[in-house]
């Protein structure tokens, strides 16, 4: 078998597209560490 | 406990149970006993799949862990959102098309039965010997703290889970798991809240996270690369990631959640909800930690959280030295507790060299207690051989028995019931799946009706009895516990190194991959045994010495007198 067939997949229900979902998502993730490391630093 | 909190305990565990059982009626085929029906919508997917993560021990090591090591800990969840995007583009399109149960089953479509076994035996082993402390761990620290026994704790998690998990399979799991995480996020948020409460009222939230910070307890990222390091920023995005996308694109505890699901959006979503709550959620619990560190500031700790070993020494020769600790631990205490003061005190009014000193007497006074705790500790392991030093587990438990109010108690404890039974049940009910689906369908050759739901339910029964028997077992594992708690890194590696293989390298065939799995799991237990790298870095071990060898042995097969061509599967 192939298994490396594009798959044929639905909209996401928000932005559209799902390479914008998934850059909410990555983009939440830097958000986090940036603040992580704001907060460290405020109250260090 | 009082009346109160037995009433909420009792209340929230009932509801859990008649709601899964409620939910989960009506399964009538092996697919609608093991895949949920596949009609569960991305949020129901997003709670089972935090659910099934989230154990009792979350809850209690978690806010311990920012007590005694600050909340760097938090790094380790810095792969999952990288996890979750990379297997909703590769594998959960993938196992959609195909229509699998288990995520196993994909591995004898691209390579062979036995590849495919392994990798089932593999989950079976780590996830089976898992599921047992899972249920261990927070029955050991509910019966200490409480008094209750720990056998009829284990025997009570062990058996609201099977009512429900065996009766109604997947979707009973999925709608409990619903239940518990409004539970355990209700308890959570309502303890955060009132330890904040409970500061003196002259010590505001900023307050507290000044002196928590003061005493390196904010220390949230670690951009330091070291690999003996567990919980830095490196470890937590390059192991982590690893280790999330093995845990959730070839755990079938997580993969069945996701499976679930009606469509791929559905499914792709449910992961995506996983990945973007659990940073913060975990960050949450970690601040949760905290806060109680900064309310032990004014308030005198015990200088043991756990109270089994102390009541031992109490009882020994050693009693009088420990008294004579204790009184000098809570002196020290007491003169912490004035530097805390002094250090708000010093913060209100501004002036920065007040700030400066008032802060260096108060890491100094912290300094002292923390040295007076370690003769303390000391103590108690020379009276009790072989008791564990570090009491992290007991600290939020301890803390909330003490200081929280009646009612708010029963809720935490339910909570902490819920996280058990909402990883246990996720993980027979997976343990079940893979019996059923990779040995029982496979090699047996079972039919997909009423016969099997049967089957199901009767693995999946199995399974839970196991797991009792094997949490029963580990009072007397001993230390023994901490390396069946990294049980799950020494093989997902290895497992994540097949998934790959077979995604990405189109020149290996069946028998290859196999070989290359056994050689790599050998080398990964040798690096465990011979070596002090992190654990985490196992994972990231394991899969690449999986890919690189199966290319290897590909490569050289190919070339190898006689061999015929080699094509893409």
């Amino acid at each position: 078998m192939t298994v490396t067939e594009p798959e044929k997949e639905g909209m996401p229900p928000l932005l559209g597209s799902w390479k914008r979902v998934y850059a909410v998502v990555l983009g939440e993730l830097l958000l986090c560490i940036l603040l992580f490391r704001l907060f460290s630093w405020a109250y260090s | 406990m009082s009346r109160l909190d037995w009433f909420v305990l009792g209340g929230a565990l009932l509801f859990v149970v008649l709601w899964g059982l409620y939910k989960g009626r009506g399964a009538t085929t092996g697919e609608g006993y093991i895949g949920g029906g596949r009609d569960h919508r991305w949020w129901l997917i997003g709670l089972s799949i935090i659910a099934t993560q989230t154990s009792a021990i979350t809850f209690l090591s978690t806010p311990g862990q920012a007590y005694v090591d600050g909340m760097r800990f938090v790094q380790f969840y810095f792969g999952l959102p990288i996890a979750a995007v990379v297997l909703s583009v590769t594998l959960i399109p993938l196992y959609h098309r195909l229509k699998v149960s288990t995520a196993y089953e994909l591995l004898e479509a691209r390579f062979d039965l036995k590849t495919r076994l392994l990798a089932a035996i593999l989950f079976l082993i780590q996830r089976g010997l898992a599921v047992g402390l899972t249920i261990f761990a927070p029955a050991l620290v509910l019966s200490v703290l409480l008094g209750w026994s720990l056998h009829v704790n284990i025997l009570l998690v062990g058996t609201l889970v099977m009512i429900y998990t065996v009766t109604g399979g997947t979707k009973a799991v999925a709608w409990a798991h619903s239940s518990q995480m409004v539970i355990i996020a209700g308890g959570m948020l309502l303890a955060g809240v009132m330890t904040a409460h409970r500061l003196p009222s002259h010590v505001s939230f900023s307050d507290a996270l000044h002196v928590a910070g003061g005493l390196g307890r904010l220390n949230v990222i670690d951009a330091h690369f070291d690999p003996n390091n567990r919980y830095n920023l490196w470890s937590g995005l390059i192991g982590g990631t690893f280790l999330m996308l093995s845990y959730f694109g070839t755990d079938q505890s997580q993969v069945q959640r996701y499976l679930a699901g009606s469509d791929l959006t559905q499914s792709r979503l449910g992961l995506l909800l996983n990945g973007m709550i659990k940073v913060p959620m975990q960050f949450l619990i970690l601040l949760l930690g905290a806060l109680v560190f900064v309310f032990y500031q004014f308030h005198t700790p015990p200088l043991f959280f756990n109270p089994g070993p102390v009541k031992q020494v109490m009882a020994g020769p050693d009693a009088a030295a420990y008294r004579a600790i204790e009184t000098k631990f809570a002196r020290a205490r007491t003169d912490q507790s004035l530097r805390a003061e002094a250090y708000v005190s010093a913060r209100h009014s501004g002036d920065a060299a007040e700030i400066a000193l008032t802060k260096h007497q108060l890491l100094q006074s912290h300094a002292e207690s923390e040295a007076i705790r370690r003769e303390g500790v000391a103590l108690i392991e020379k009276a009790n051989p072989g008791t564990n030093p570090n009491d992290t587990n007991y600290i939020f438990l301890a803390y909330v028995l003490s200081s929280l109010p009646v009612g708010l108690v029963g809720l935490v404890i339910a909570a902490v019931f819920s996280g058990s039974m909402s990883s246990m049940s996720g993980e027979i009910s997976a343990l079940g799946a893979t019996t059923v689906v990779d040995l029982w369908r496979r090699l047996i050759g079972g039919s997909q009706g009423q016969r099997e739901v049967w089957v199901g339910r009767i693995a999946t029964f199995a399974w839970g009895c196991f797991a009792m028997a094997f949490a029963e077992y580990a009072a007397r594992l001993g230390s023994l516990i901490e390396a069946v708690n990294i049980l799950g890194s020494l093989f997902y590696g290895t497992i994540l190194g097949i998934f790959i293989t077979a995604f990405y390298v189109k020149r290996v065939r069946g028998g290859t991959a196999f070989y290359a799995a056994i050689v790599a799991e050998i080398g990964v237990l040798l690096c465990f045994t011979f070596t002090s790298i992190s654990f985490l870095w196992y994972n990231l071990i394991g899969c690449v010495a999986v890919v690189g060898l199966a290319w290897a042995f590909s490569l050289a097969q190919s070339q190898s007198p006689g061999a015929g061509p080699v094509s893409p599967a």
